[in-house]
């Protein structure tokens, strides 16, 4: 790694001025970003770790009904606390990593990264959710830029992640078997206003809705309504775990599972 | 008694408690130096300039080593010499080591040797097998061709005829403890070394030759390896000669080890192969006559690929008796890492080529894969073991293993044994009774004698116990109910020869010191690498004087103690070293019990040395009390051992003789699920039957078994390498390269000892057990091959690793 | 930097670069060599350490990031002659082959055994509510952060299983 300082600010305002320093970068869980240091892919001359703030941590319901996850919150608290209000949030967190990873890696880290494969922007995209910072609110479609891209500015930290509960929701994910990442992972889920379909780990631009599959399952919500619909293989990442016709191929395999699973 | 009692590996306490120490754990001398390579990141050029200015000036760096820099070349080659510690002005493949650093820290080594700036001039590298091949790039002047009978003519006039192609891919060893060494220069010159190293003779020999030293100067140990499986059978030379040399140079102790990501890219790994197949045999599957072509990439450099391939046309036979045979194999010469020993050597590669052939038999034929086995297996045969058949003389004076059956055969013998070894040995299993035993026994491709083949009976209870045919026929009619998911079972079995191809490596040696209170240390060429072989030969130790194990204290594989060693493989350190070590108790034994006898007026016979007394006549006393007493009678109490395997005679070129002392034998039914859809697959149930000879220890013998079938099914689905079109490896990380994790092993994992002796003088009659179990992992292959069948009327002509994407490509060829 | 870590009931004052990973300072900086560095990268578990009672690999956290934090390594659940209910279960079971991971796993099955009592679900938990019944299969997908290459996992899950107080 190349040399940085490293702060620890027990407040949300503290981590905000320390973020302002140059070269000044917010650290999660660490474990995506950690071994980035190691790689010298990223080289911040001052980390902020945000893992003694307790304000940012924790799992509540507004008075929306929506479920409001703090950005400091671990995979593996989400997997336990939400398997009766959000099942399909806590299932895609129980399938993070590994047990190890989920004590550690938080939903606000794997949101601002927004690593292609990762499966937290599938399901914020997909529940329309609203990512509340340091400064500002944003609606999920607005959140994600591209590969590790965000509409975060420096020195903005996610604080909460505020979920609609759907009517049905599924998370499908085909884990690429080393890594445990999605080598593809669906999300669906279904509200009154309509239904949504998030995809991760297939194209090369990230996390995107497959807007052909939300009309039809608008219409009709089921695996029958997608029979003849396939993604195509153009922008789909190929790689040494997968082909981009084998990504597209298992986005439609994927999207037909969520929804015979979601019920 | 302590063998054939199922003890736990040794140092459990330590390993439980974290407090075992491997190589990176030993407490380092004050001002210890660390190491780091420079890499080549290119598979094939020449270098033009080297500046590594950047790197003598970064901090912690205390030297700077180039070729330049070194006595001689260092060469850290297990064959051919070829392989300069440092690159001499030319570089053949990505992760060729080209400078090394010394500085005051691990991390500053390894940050100071990214600084070097190195300019090449890129070549071309050789990395397909076409391209290679069509460059004559081989290892050897011209391929090695073995033949059996005229295998063109029985193809010819067979009824049936089929070709085919199997694509195997390599396997990264994937030991949890990296490559590491630690080198401490000793007095006048001298070196001493320690090493995660399943050879440490072989480190000795290279140290001394780099060093310019005597054997004798230099002192090479290992007490310990967090896995080896082979890559740490040649893969450890470059770090102890990169120590050992720093250490001369600098005057200090030097470690290395490796990064994970550096060891992935830097060692070698399993071979891969093409294996084509040719076969003629007629409507009931047998076969007339085979034409195999296997092709290897061995890498840069020669490293063991000539007896990795060997052992893979030596397998090209199974478990089948080939009236008629040829193969060849060409060994060539690519630019990437130099594939080396890994469990099987080359023989479960030989063994997937036929194994994929009788699969497609048996698919064009319409039957059960498992005729089709048992139709061309070899037969039972009458007589069979003990001393070696026509092909091999019986070897002039009696050896330790022949004089201790004698004794051990004749009731009231002074030296107790087991229960379950007293009397006649058992040859085969109860409800085993060979039907057809020809007068003259059937041959190997290469002319070795087939006496005690166990496969007939050993698949007759496989079958039935796992009640293979109720469940094939169950599978067949799920999956007519079932268009998404299918499932498949496959069947596999193993015929392994065992003993090192190279004849004069099959040698071992012991140490053994019974101390004046009657605690005993125990010496040995072997080494300890979670196989079990420390405890195991601490039980033959143990069982030779009638001692608890725990009395018997296991040490550190050290040349000094004992020399000439050879590597910790072939599956051979607990038959080889067992040998030794018995020997050299036998020698303390008979001593003590002259002794003794002769105090007590009593014959040498009559001392009977057992639950931790030794007995003569009326007299009792505790085995520290008799040590006590031989030592006041100057008898000497240390002795060293050494066996020899006897009856081997093998020539390599003309592929005639006899390479194995004796065969050990499994048989595994696979049941997996797999996907149509996605291609992801899974391993539902294992049932395996494995041939030990009388197990030594069968907790060993059983974690053995269920380690090398995971290990040999990971190599055959997820295990994928990848190399780019620059011969850069792509999977060199744990988040790339998937290797087998607990949720991934059969829920159903049922594992039988087959219940019966080795006929071969081995020690206590027990088989090897390291590698054969591998090639039981072959069984979850044939089982995905056929539930990808199951989707169509073609053949899927499945490749390994059997991946997700490769599953789904087989289950379309099977549609058609 | 200074750091003050709290590791298997002992202070200790460490100065060290912002950059040691706490795997790092527990090998180089404490002395304590008993959890193992097998990939650096969070892959294969072998550092496995608990902080605060819970499970994380040490290779993938700072240091600086646990002062104050209670750590527990292998060393500090048991010795030999006084081993914990589950270093005794892993030596009766004859649950390590090299033993290179076996303190990871036995860190790991520890955090795991609390996980479950806390009613912790797992991607195959039958259901996401509810209590766990630690069953052979949940044994395996909650360890399966723990990569045993001889692949001793039989003998590994058994002997978890003993501790469970479920064969």
């Amino acid at each position: 790694m190349y040399a940085f300082e490293i702060e620890r600010p027990t407040s949300l305002s503290d981590a905000v001025s320390a973020l302002k320093a140059e070269g000044a970068q917010a650290l999660g869980g660490g474990q995506t970003l950690i071994p980035s240091l190691k790689a010298r892919l990223a080289m911040p001359e001052v980390l902020v770790s945000l893992s003694a703030i307790d304000e940012i941590k924790g799992i509540c319901t507004d008075d929306e009904g929506r479920i409001c996850i703090g950005g400091g919150t671990p995979h593996g608290r989400v997997a336990a606390e939400l398997k009766d209000s959000y099942p399909a949030l806590a299932s895609l967190a129980a399938r993070i990593g590994d047990p190890a990873v989920r004590n550690r890696g938080t939903i606000g880290g794997s949101l601002a990264n927004n690593d292609p494969s990762a499966c937290w922007p599938a399901a914020a995209l997909a529940s329309d959710a609203v990512i509340k910072t340091d400064r500002r609110e944003i609606a999920a479609d607005d959140f994600f830029a591209g590969l590790f891209e965000t509409v975060l500015e420096e020195g903005e930290i996610v604080t909460e992640v505020r979920f609609p509960v759907p009517q049905a929701a599924n998370y499908q994910k085909f884990a690429q078997p080393a890594s445990r990442f999605a080598l593809v992972g669906v999300f669906v889920a279904k509200y009154e206003a309509g239904v949504r379909v998030a995809v991760t780990g297939a194209s090369e631009s990230g996390v995107f809705r497959w807007t052909e599959a939300e009309e039809k399952l608008s219409s009709d919500f089921s695996a029958a309504a997608l029979e003849g619909l396939s993604h195509a293989a153009e922008g789909m990442i190929g790689d040494l775990h997968g082909t981009p016709a084998y990504r597209a191929h298992l986005i439609g395999v994927l999207t037909k599972r969520a929804v015979a699973a979601a019920g | 008694m302590s063998v054939a009692t199922p003890l736990p590996h040794d140092s459990a306490p330590l390993h439980v408690t974290g407090r075992a120490r491997y190589v990176d754990d030993i407490p380092a001398p004050a001002g210890t130096l660390h190491l780091a390579f420079g890499l080549s990141p290119i598979a094939r050029g020449r270098i033009k300039a080297m500046d590594l200015a950047a790197v003598r000036a970064a901090p912690g760096v205390v030297r700077v080593l180039t070729r330049e820099d070194l006595p001689n070349a260092c060469d850290t080659s297990p064959s051919a010499h070829d392989e300069p510690l440092l690159a001499e002005g030319e570089v053949f493949y990505a992760g060729q080591a080209v400078f090394l650093v010394i500085a005051t820290s691990h991390l500053a080594a390894r940050k100071a040797a990214r600084l070097g700036k190195v300019e090449y001039e890129e070549m071309e590298p050789l990395l397909s097998y076409d391209e290679t091949l069509a460059a004559g790039a081989e290892f050897e002047a011209e391929p090695r061709v073995w033949q059996k009978g005229d295998a063109g003519a029985a193809i010819a006039a067979a009824p049936r005829r089929l070709t085919g192609r199997i694509e195997i891919g390599g396997q990264e060893h994937f030991y949890l403890e990296g490559q590491a060494a630690l080198a401490i220069p000793d007095d006048g010159g001298a070196m001493h070394v320690v090493t995660s190293t399943q050879h440490p003779t072989e480190i000795q020999h290279k140290v001394a030759d780099a060093l310019g030293l005597p054997m004798a100067m230099v002192r090479s140990e290992c007490r310990r390896m967090g896995g080896g499986f082979g890559g740490k059978e040649s893969q450890g030379n470059a770090l102890a000669v990169a120590c050992a040399v720093a250490a001369k140079l600098t005057g200090r102790a030097c470690k290395m080890r490796y990064d994970r990501d550096d060891d992935m890219v830097i060692t070698g790994k399993r071979h891969d192969f093409r294996i084509d197949y040719d076969v003629g045999y007629d409507d009931g599957g047998r076969i007339a006559g085979i034409d195999f072509t296997q092709v290897t990439r061995g890498g840069w450099s020669m490293d063991l690929t000539l007896p990795v391939a060997d052992r893979a046309m030596l397998h090209a036979d199974n478990a089948y008796h080939l009236p008629a045979c040829r193969i060849t194999s060409h060994r060539l010469r690519t630019n990437m890492c130099s594939a080396t020993a890994y469990r099987g050597f080359g023989g479960p590669q030989g063994v997937l080529g036929i194994e994929r052939m009788m699969d497609e038999i048996a698919h064009v034929l319409g039957i059960d894969p498992v005729e089709v086995r048992r139709v061309n297996y070899y037969a039972d045969c009458a007589g069979g073991g003990g001393g070696g058949g026509p092909s091999a003389p019986r070897s002039a004076a009696p050896s330790p293993p022949e004089r201790y059956l004698e004794q051990d055969r004749s009731p009231g013998s002074g030296h107790a044994m087991s229960g379950a070894l007293a009397g006649a040995g058992k040859r085969f299993g109860a409800e085993h009774s060979p039907v057809a035993r020809p007068v003259e026994p059937q041959t190997t491709p290469y002319g070795m004698e087939v006496k005690d083949f166990l496969l007939n009976g050993m698949t007759a209870k496989l079958l039935a116990d796992c009640d293979y045919a109720g469940r094939r026929a169950a599978i067949r009619a799920w999956n007519e109910r079932s268009p998404i998911l299918k499932r498949g079972i496959g069947f596999s079995p193993v015929k392994f020869g065992i003993s090192f191809t190279l004849t004069h490596l099959n040698q071992a040696g012991a140490l053994v010191h019974v101390y004046q209170d009657g605690s005993i240390h125990l010496n040995h060429g072997g080494t300890e690498m979670g196989q079990g072989l420390f405890q195991k030969v601490a039980q033959v130790a143990a069982a030779r004087f009638g001692v608890d194990v725990a009395q018997v204290r296991i040490t550190a594989t050290d040349t000094a103690k004992v020399p000439n060693t050879s590597a910790t493989a072939a599956s051979s350190g607990t038959d080889l070293n067992g040998m030794a070590a018995m020997a050299a108790c036998d020698a303390i034994r008979e001593r003590m019990a002259e002794c003794l006898a002769g105090l007590h007026q009593a014959k040498p016979e009559a001392v009977v040395f057992e639950g931790g007394e030794v007995r003569v006549g009326e007299a009792a006393m505790s085995f520290a009390q008799a040590a006590t007493l031989c030592y006041e009678n100057r008898v000497s109490l240390s002795a060293t051992g050494f066996y020899r395997t006897p009856d081997l005679a093998w020539d390599r070129i003309r592929g005639q003789g006899r390479p194995f002392f004796y065969f050990a034998h499994g048989c595994a039914v696979t049941e997996v699920a797999i996907d149509t859809l996605t291609g992801e697959n899974r391993i539902l149930r294992a049932d395996i039957l494995h041939d030990v000879g009388a197990s030594l220890n069968p907790a060993i013998d059983r974690g053995q078994i269920e380690g090398g079938y995971v290990q040999g099914a990971g190599w055959l689905t997820t295990e994928e390498l990848v190399w780019d079109d620059k011969g850069r490896l792509r999977t060199h990380a744990p988040s790339t390269y998937k290797i087998p994790a607990c949720s991934d092993r059969p829920p159903v994992f049922n594992v039988e000892l087959w219940d019966g002796e080795n006929p071969e003088a081995t020690i206590y009659r027990s088989k090897a057990v390291g590698e054969p179990p591998f090639m039981l992992g072959i069984s979850a292959f044939l089982a995905l091959s056929d539930a990808c069948a199951a989707c169509g009327p073609h053949y899927p002509a499945l490749d390994a690793p059997a991946t997700a994407e490769r599953v789904l490509a087989a289950v379309k060829r099977a549609r058609g | 930097m200074h750091t003050q870590l709290d590791v298997n009931g002992r202070a200790y004052a460490l100065d060290h670069d912002p950059r040691t990973t706490l795997l790092d300072a527990l090998r180089d900086h404490i002395g304590l060599y008993g959890t193992k560095k097998g990939c650096d990268h969070g892959q294969c578990g072998a550092c496995t350490v608990l902080v605060n009672g819970r499970r994380i690999n040490s290779c993938l956290t700072l240091a600086a990031m646990h002062d104050g934090d209670e750590i527990t390594t292998v060393e500090g659940l048991g010795e030999p002659g006084a081993l914990a209910p589950l270093q005794q279960a892993f030596v009766d079971c004859d649950g390590y082959q090299c033993g290179y991971c076996t303190p990871g796993q036995i860190m790991s099955a520890t955090g795991m055994l609390e996980e479950a009592k806390a009613g912790d679900p797992s991607h195959v938990s039958a259901s996401l509510s509810g209590d766990v019944a630690l069953d052979d299969s949940e044994i395996a997908e909650r360890m399966s952060g723990n990569l045993c290459r001889c692949s001793a996992y039989p003998f590994i899950r058994q002997a978890i299983h003993s501790v469970e107080g479920k064969e």
